[in-house]
Formats: C-alpha cells, sequence, structure tokens
C-alpha cells in the first residue's frame, strides 16, 4: 500500500476535472462558468521537477486521455517514454528500455486496484467524502488536499490544485513531497468530452 | 548430509564462477601521470541528471530517473520514478558517511543505499589510493591503477573507446563494478559521458544503464 500515493497523485490529475462543477453547485471557489458533466479529457502537460539538490527542474511532457468511467491513458514523451493504461479493471504501465516499449511488469496492481476504486468518487465530485485527505480551499480557484494519515504524509504533504476559468478543467497541480522537493504539472490544448476510441486505452 | 554438501559445491562453484572470469589483470608498468585519469572525474561543482534502466542477471528491471550532485567533499543522489515521485534522497560526506534523507520501500533497505552510493562514488569520485601506478593493463589501453588501504583495486582507463572505463577489485582481486563511458564530450577539464554502463558482479549481479540528460556545471554560476 505504501505505493499507494504516487498512483493517488497520479490519479488525482484526471479526477480533479470534475471537482469544479460539485464546488459551484456548494458554493464553494470555482469556476464562474456553466457546470460541465465531464465525460472524457485530454490534455497535453508540462512536468517539472524540483529537488533540493538540483538547481534546474527535470522537465518531462505528455499527455493523457481519460474517459468515463475509469478508463486512463497517461503517457509520457520526455525525457523517458512510458504510457499507463488503465481500462475495464485492468492496468497496464509500458516503458521504453533500449529503445522499445516493454511492458513494466513490477507494478503492484493491487495497489491499482484500490485506487480504480477511488476514481468514482472523484468524477462524482466528493472531495470532502475522501478518506485519505482533507480539502480546503485557501483561495479562489486553488483547492487543498492534505493527507489525513501519517504514512501518506511522510510521503506527500500536500497536492494543490488550481482550477482553470472554463468549468471543470484543471491549470495546474502541484504535489509536495517535503521541504524544497515537488512537482508541477501544467496542462495545455485540453479537449473535453470528445469519443476516445477503445484502443486509447488498451494499445500502446 | 547430501544437501548441505551441494549446496557448499553451489556456492563455492558460484563464488569461482564470480571470480574467475574477470581477474585483475597484469599491469606492464610505465611512465604516466595522475592527470591523464583526473579527467574521469568531474571537478568541483556539477549536478546530473539521467534515465537509469536498472536490470538485474535474469532480466528483470525498471527504469528510473537518477540525479547527483556533487559539490567538493559532499556527493546527493536520488532517485524518482518517471512520474516524477522520489523514491530515494540521499547525501553522502567524506567525513561525516551517508545520510539517507528519504527512502519508500523497497528502497529503505540499507544495504541497497550502501550499494547505490558505492555506485555513485566509483562513477563520480576519484578513488582514494595509498599507491599509484602507470602503465598498460594487460599490454593494451593507458592504465591508472590504485590501490587502496583495504585492498581494493581501482583500474582507470581514461582512453579507452573514445571515452573511459574504470574497474574496481576487491581485495581478492576478482571484479566487482565495471564502469564504461560512452560519447564523451570535453567540459573544461572533465570528460562528461553521454552513456554509462555500470555493471555490478557477484551473486547478485546487476547493470546500469545510464543515459545523460542534463549536465550543469556550477563552477562558474554564481547560486541564490
Amino acid at each position: 500500500m505504501k505505493r499507494l500515493p504516487l498512483l493517488v497523485a497520479l490519479f488525482f490529475f484526471v479526477a480533479i476535472p470534475a471537482a469544479p462543477a460539485r464546488a459551484e453547485s456548494r458554493g464553494e471557489p470555482g469556476s464562474q462558468a456553466q457546470p460541465v458533466q465531464l465525460r472524457s479529457v485530454q490534455a497535453d502537460f508540462l512536468q517539472e521537477k524540483h529537488l533540493k539538490i538540483l538547481t534546474l527542474p527535470i522537465v518531462s511532457t505528455g499527455s493523457f486521455t481519460f474517459q468515463a468511467p475509469q478508463s486512463l491513458r497517461w503517457e509520457y514523451r520526455t525525457p523517458i517514454r512510458s504510457i499507463l493504461l488503465m481500462h475495464d479493471g485492468k492496468v497496464r504501465k509500458f516503458m521504453e528500455r533500449e529503445g522499445v516499449l516493454a511492458e513494466d511488469k513490477g507494478m503492484r496492481l493491487d495497489a491499482m486496484q484500490v485506487v480504480l476504486a477511488e476514481i468514482s468518487n472523484w468524477l462524482d465530485g466528493r472531495f470532502t467524502d475522501n478518506a485519505m485527505f482533507t480539502v480546503s480551499f485557501p483561495e479562489k480557484q486553488t483547492i487543498l488536499l492534505t493527507p489525513k494519515e501519517q504514512g501518506l504524509a511522510a510521503l506527500i504533504s500536500s497536492i494543490e490544485l488550481k482550477l482553470g476559468d472554463q468549468a471543470g478543467l484543471l491549470d495546474k497541480v502541484i504535489i509536495f513531497e517535503g521541504p524544497g522537493s515537488c512537482t508541477s504539472l501544467a496542462f495545455s490544448n485540453r479537449i473535453i468530452n470528445q469519443e476516445i476510441p477503445t484502443a486509447v486505452f488498451t494499445e500502446k | 548430509m547430501k544437501q548441505p554438501v551441494l549446496f557448499l559445491l553451489i556456492l563455492l562453484l558460484g563464488l569461482t564462477g564470480c571470480a574467475a572470469p574477470h581477474p585483475l589483470p597484469e599491469l606492464i608498468a610505465g611512465a604516466g601521470e595522475d592527470r591523464w585519469c583526473e579527467a574521469v572525474f568531474p571537478q568541483g561543482r556539477w549536478e546530473f541528471v539521467h534515465t537509469i534502466d536498472f536490470s538485474m542477471a535474469d532480466g528483470s528491471g525498471t527504469t528510473v530517473l537518477g540525479v547527483t550532485s556533487l559539490a567538493g567533499e559532499e556527493i546527493a543522489c536520488a532517485l524518482m520514478t518517471v512520474e516524477g515521485f522520489t523514491l530515494f534522497e540521499a547525501v553522502y560526506r567524506r567525513k561525516e558517511g551517508l545520510e539517507v534523507r528519504r527512502a519508500v520501500p523497497p528502497f529503505d533497505n540499507p544495504a541497497f543505499a550502501a550499494g547505490l552510493m558505492a555506485d555513485v562514488r566509483t562513477i563520480f569520485y576519484a578513488p582514494f589510493p595509498a599507491k599509484v601506478q602507470y602503465g598498460r593493463a594487460a599490454g593494451q589501453s593507458p592504465t591508472c591503477r590504485y590501490a587502496g588501504v583495504d585492498g581494493r583495486i581501482t583500474d582507470i582507463l581514461p582512453a579507452r573507446d573514445g571515452c573511459w572505463q574504470i574497474r574496481t577489485y576487491g581485495a581478492d582481486q576478482g571484479l566487482i563494478r565495471s564502469v564504461a563511458g560512452r560519447s564523451c564530450r570535453k567540459e573544461g577539464e572533465s570528460l562528461i559521458p553521454g552513456y554509462l554502463e555500470l555493471k555490478g558482479f557477484g551473486p547478485m549481479s546487476y547493470t546500469l544503464k545510464m543515459t545523460l540528460i542534463q549536465a550543469e556545471n556550477l563552477n562558474e554560476k554564481v547560486l541564490p
């Protein structure tokens, strides 16, 4: 279960887009636009990893595709090509090794199953019901997730979600691991509610 | 009684099998200078980011991102998933030893931390020798041979295949690690490889294939 936080963090990137609509309905900070029922999201992302021992961040680029209820393709293009696929309860991960995309069989799929169960909660906008994180709204357009469990807090101190102007979309995620260490993801080129072929979630 | 005997036989064969293929080659002494081999190790303050493809002898393994920061007597290193999650972070200081700042299972084993830092030091830090010899190992490549007080020997081949190689041997003169650099480029006094391949020998042999993503020479930069 200790690998779970990473996976939880990963899924936040996908699952959060449904939040603003629900937040608005509760009168909480969020987008001023009309809520959108999200069926699918596609976007590019720019990831920056900051470490205390590193002067310049490590920059990664990629894209993701999500389709409700539980289909995901999370793909890095640089610096290492890798693809995480989730569909119909099955999870697979491929990583480039010596120029070839090979399946990473070392993944803890039991943890992945737990995370999949969590996804439906995020999609339904149930942030306050989350068993893992305390949710707060420190400022307009920002959601702050703080781990409830000490074990999880040792790995992730908090996650900050920056909401976009358009309802149902997320601009940026910052995962704080500890002093001087964080990962930020900025999203662009977003497309919502487009029909996605199943093969996107099943084939590398 | 048969099983313990068989086990010992396998163990002995295994040990022999590890040591025999890579014995310490004879060094034919010749003239040489420290500076030949000093260029193998980055001088001063540097930061490196590599993709690290780790594989065991059975073919299993994974790929992670590795960060190495060098600052005089201090080496800091970190391993991350491609998603950016920090799996391991540690600092080694020559006088104070190893400080593990973060270690997520299964990277929380002390033996892993010690082994990783030994790999990092082999690649980035010149050995601290009691005695240095120069010559040609196996009559071929120019070699600097550093003998440590603990009996360990490090051969540095500063001009091998257009880059450099490092080989470390135990007190029994069996090969422990080999590092082969490729696609070297000269940065000041240092030769920085674009690709490194480290092999660890022994009962748990492994290979690290490291591709350089970024190298920052901090010697001339004013840091905040």
